[in-house]
């Protein structure tokens, strides 16, 4: 058992170089093949969260929100809220999509070459991930100029949540991207459940919003895996006050279960994924 | 001399197509009500072995299982039962362009077939040059390959799957590659990876080719083993069967 991992181990890291290339291949195919390219990542979640910011933000005007930071009182603007959650839920999107077709995508690879199938999920997992990194950037120019939010102490986080949140994404799309070979229909299934995804996280509301709508619902949204990790990049992007620890704690548990259970599930099927072709 | 390269043991595998193929809510629901689903034997207990420095042939109808061993033989498809142990670096084209992207130019592919052979970057860049010198490419290399004629687009798959330098190369119908001076070429490689003691197997309908390349030949018939023995032998008690049914 111990030596077929270690063997199965060192079978992708030799093929680390196939996982990169194949991603960048396929970044650079779809910046050939759009006007705007690569700008997509960002210019993606920016609709999205205008999307959003008409509808809470004007509509329902929620103005700004009164938090603390370094324990004093802080208003936070909606906006900057609004896209902090939604730049990183935005990650786990794509990289949900991107699992979802990184084997089904991919037949001609499965039906002809012997190689860790795990290569396919990574290299989606890459790809989505440099989007993502380029988004984080994105955030501080919009919010900087607009509500002087910028870059503090506090976003030395930013690198261990984004760490954490990855090998999340990492679990997630192993298991979608198995389940996905025999049963195709998930790829229909996901924006769905993507969209409920997103209104069960603290993306257009906080935390607080949830106190007094019962501790069973309570309990229910705070068990969502993306709880902690949205407060976590809070945290980091503006630096509001959260309880570091306990966040810490469930994000980085659901991110070590998620991707140990998502991994050895989709390593014992891939003898059999050439049969689902 | 005639160690082994390739040893298949009562290989077997089967399909459920009607379930396996495409499962979708609907036909899973029709499974749940007992619809009766038909398994295909694609492969029924075949034992083989080829040896080193062997061209080795499968003809056979179509159906008959020649391309499923190929894949059992490529490790992409884990037979039901039996074994199979492959002694040696192996190069399968299977299908020509795998790992292509045909956004991309010839250069990017050069490098992504290569990759998903099994070739580290450093081994690419060294063998770019004679890569492209080979498909008879230079001029076009830096445009997209959707680009290319489909003889370029083979020349192209062809010169990366034997830039591995394999020592058993694993072709399904790909020998037709290109124009007449490329295929001359291609073969030329073939006949020198055998004099280096390499195995060529190969799945083919153009028997008068396989007659005269292949040393071996084995006739699959609905899954199993009908012959396999001299080259022109089994071709040509496979011609006589053809041509009695009818």
């Amino acid at each position: 058992m111990f030596s077929a991992v270690r063997t199965y181990v060192s079978d992708l890291w030799a093929r680390r170089e196939f996982a990169w290339y194949l991603a960048m291949g396929n970044l650079k195919a779809r910046n050939a093949s759009t006007s705007f390219g690569l700008l997509w990542w960002v210019i993606n979640p920016l609709l999205l969260g205008s999307v959003y910011w008409v509808v809470f933000g004007i509509l329902f005007d929620r103005g700004t929100l009164e938090l603390t930071r370094g324990g004093e009182f802080y208003e936070l603007s909606f906006l900057a809220y609004l896209l902090s959650g939604m730049f990183p839920f935005f990650f786990t999107q794509s990289a949900m999509t991107g699992g979802v077709n990184s084997i089904v995508s991919n037949t001609k690879l499965l039906a002809n070459l012997h190689f860790p199938r795990l290569i396919l999920p990574i290299a989606a997992l890459v790809e989505s991930s440099v989007g993502f990194v380029t988004s984080m950037g994105v955030f501080f120019l919009i919010v900087g100029p607009i509500n002087g939010i910028w870059p503090g102490p506090w976003t030395l986080w930013l690198f261990p949540v984004m760490l954490i949140h990855l090998l999340f994404n990492f679990g997630l799309s192993t298991i979608v991207a198995r389940v996905a070979v025999p049963f195709r229909d998930l790829n229909n299934l996901v924006p769905y459940f993507t969209r409920l995804w997103l209104y069960m996280s603290p993306v257009i509301y906080e935390a607080s919003f949830l106190e007094g709508k019962g501790e069973l619902v309570e309990r229910m949204f705070r068990l969502n895996p993306l709880f902690p990790i949205l407060e976590l990049y809070r945290h980091a992007l503006t630096g509001v006050d959260i309880d570091l620890a306990s966040s810490l704690l469930a994000a980085t548990g659901w991110a070590v279960v998620l991707s140990t259970l998502g991994v050895a599930w989709f390593v014992k099927y891939e003898g059999k994924m050439a049969r689902y072709l | 001399m005639s160690s082994p390269a390739i040893v298949a043991k009562d290989i077997t595998v089967r399909f459920r197509p009607m379930v396996d193929r495409n499962p979708t809510l609907r036909r899973s629901i029709g499974r749940m009500r007992h619809r009766e689903t038909q398994e295909l034997v694609a492969l029924d207990g075949v034992d083989l072995t080829i040896n080193k420095g062997e061209a080795f042939g499968i003809i056979g109808r179509n159906g008959a299982g020649k391309s499923t061993f190929l894949r059992v033989m490529a490790r992409t498809l884990k037979p039901d039962e039996g074994s199979v142990n492959v002694y040696g670096k192996t190069s399968t084209l299977l299908q020509l362009g795998v790992g292509f992207n045909v956004q991309l130019s010839g250069r990017r592919n050069i490098l992504l077939g290569g990759l998903a052979a099994g070739l580290r970057k450093s081994e690419i860049d060294e063998k770019y040059d004679s890569i492209v010198e080979y498909a008879g490419l230079e001029y076009a290399i830096d445009r997209p390959v959707r680009t290319y004629s489909s003889g370029m687009f083979s020349r192209l798959a062809f010169a990366v799957g034997m830039a591995l330098e394999p020592n058993i190369l694993l072709l399904d119908e790909v020998l037709a590659v290109g124009d007449e001076s490329f295929r001359n070429k291609s073969m030329d490689t073939m006949r020198e990876l055998l004099a280096k003691a390499g195995t060529i197997v190969f799945v083919s309908h153009a028997l008068p080719n396989v007659a005269e390349f292949c040393d071996r030949v084995m006739w699959l018939e609905a899954g199993k083993v009908r012959m396999i023995g001299e080259a022109s032998a089994v071709v040509e008690a496979y011609q006589t069967a053809v041509q009695e049914a009818r």
